[in-house]
């Protein structure tokens, strides 16, 4: 694995899987370079400089919309989307869209007993103050 | 993509209409939950960071800007406060705050939880210009190869940008020639320029587009 600028920028998003990520943070810790240019990368963003990388993960603009994966999930797509998808899926690796698609496969909702739907329930009734104020 | 449908729930919300509130976090609590699951075991606190997040966005919600998908937003939030979670329980990875010389931690990119303008535009207007016009250029470009089927395209760009890999990773996980991966990160570049210069912008002020042809 090559570790370049792109690499450590996808690192410091948490976007690389767990063996990447082990392999980039071993490769850090033993490279003062590679801390110097994890630094400069991190202080770069704090000052807006964003690289595409970032941009693009961050809006998400390759992620198929929630309705695609629906029907993706029930194979309603044209082959090469169907292709496409898996690749987001598996090879990129997209955390966001395994969620949603976790979230369409799962039956029973994400409110997996009594207590949970009692802490939604409570949410929603207190978040209700914070609202901004009707006109 | 946002959806008209998404901003007139934001707009309901920012009118204080509690029905709309409810509508958000029950369609959205789903797939913040199992993207916390992914990350966090302790399923309760997945659900506590998930409802912190809602309220991180509720307390801006007057500042969303409406060009902006309410789920990446979401995501970004969630995603923020998971990093500042792991860290207070000592999970996070150590090099993840750097140390300066006197061995004090560096400020982190991840200060604002919500997000906001501050974290990633420091006030700076400009630069946010600038990064709205390179997510307009991507975009196009991205719907260009979707428009096409040109599949092949998107995988090897994606690969490039999103995973941070080499020419020849990237070529080696698509089964194809290097050069081929080569020019498809040409022609994406190229597109970025060209359509950065149409939006009036000087390409230079990303100096990664020119960096990232070259690091191949
Ligand atoms: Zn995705």
């Amino acid at each position: 694995m090559t570790i370049s600028n792109a690499t450590l920028d996808a690192f410091i998003d948490d976007h690389l899987n767990e063996q990447e990520t082990i392999k980039v943070e071993k490769a850090v810790r033993e490279s003062p370079e590679l801390q110097a240019l994890l630094s400069s990368i991190i202080a770069s963003r704090d000052m807006g400089d964003h690289s595409i990388g970032a941009i693009w993960r961050r809006e998400h603009l390759s992620c198929p919309t929630r309705e695609e994966l629906s029907s993706y999930k029930e194979e309603a797509l044209d082959p090469q989307r169907i292709d496409y998808i898996k690749f987001h899926l598996e090879t990129v690796g997209c955390k966001a869209c395994k969620a949603n698609l976790s979230d369409l496969n799962c039956t029973k909702g994400s409110l997996k007993n009594a207590d949970a739907h009692e802490k939604h329930r409570q949410f929603l009734e207190n978040s209700k103050i914070l609202l901004p104020k009707k006109q | 993509m946002v959806s008209l449908d998404e901003n007139m729930l934001v707009k309901k919300i920012q009118e204080g209409d509690q029905l709309a509130w409810s509508d958000l976090v029950l369609r959205y609590e789903g797939r913040l939950t199992n993207y916390a699951q992914g990350k966090i075991k302790d399923h309760a606190s997945c659900q506590d960071i998930v409802q912190e997040s809602f309220l991180g966005f509720l307390a801006k919600i007057n500042n969303f800007d409406a060009s902006r998908s309410v789920q990446s937003y979401l995501f970004g939030i969630l995603s923020n406060k998971i990093t500042d979670l792991l860290r207070r329980l000592g999970r996070s990875r150590a090099i993840e705050t750097p140390v300066d010389s006197s061995g004090n931690h560096k400020v982190s990119p991840f200060i604002d939880p919500a997000m906001g303008a501050s974290t990633w535009y420091r006030g700076d207007e400009k630069k946010k210009l600038e990064n709205d016009a390179l997510i307009k250029c991507l975009g196009l470009l991205i719907n260009q190869f979707v428009q096409k089927k040109d599949y092949l395209k998107l995988k090897s760009i994606e690969l490039i940008f999103v995973n941070g890999l080499s020419n020849l990773e990237a070529a080696n996980i698509l089964s194809i020639d290097n050069k081929t991966v080569a020019s498809h990160r040409h022609y994406a570049n190229n597109f970025i320029i060209d359509n950065l210069k149409k939006m009036n912008l000087s390409p230079s002020v990303f100096p990664h587009l020119s960096e990232q042809d070259q690091n191949s």
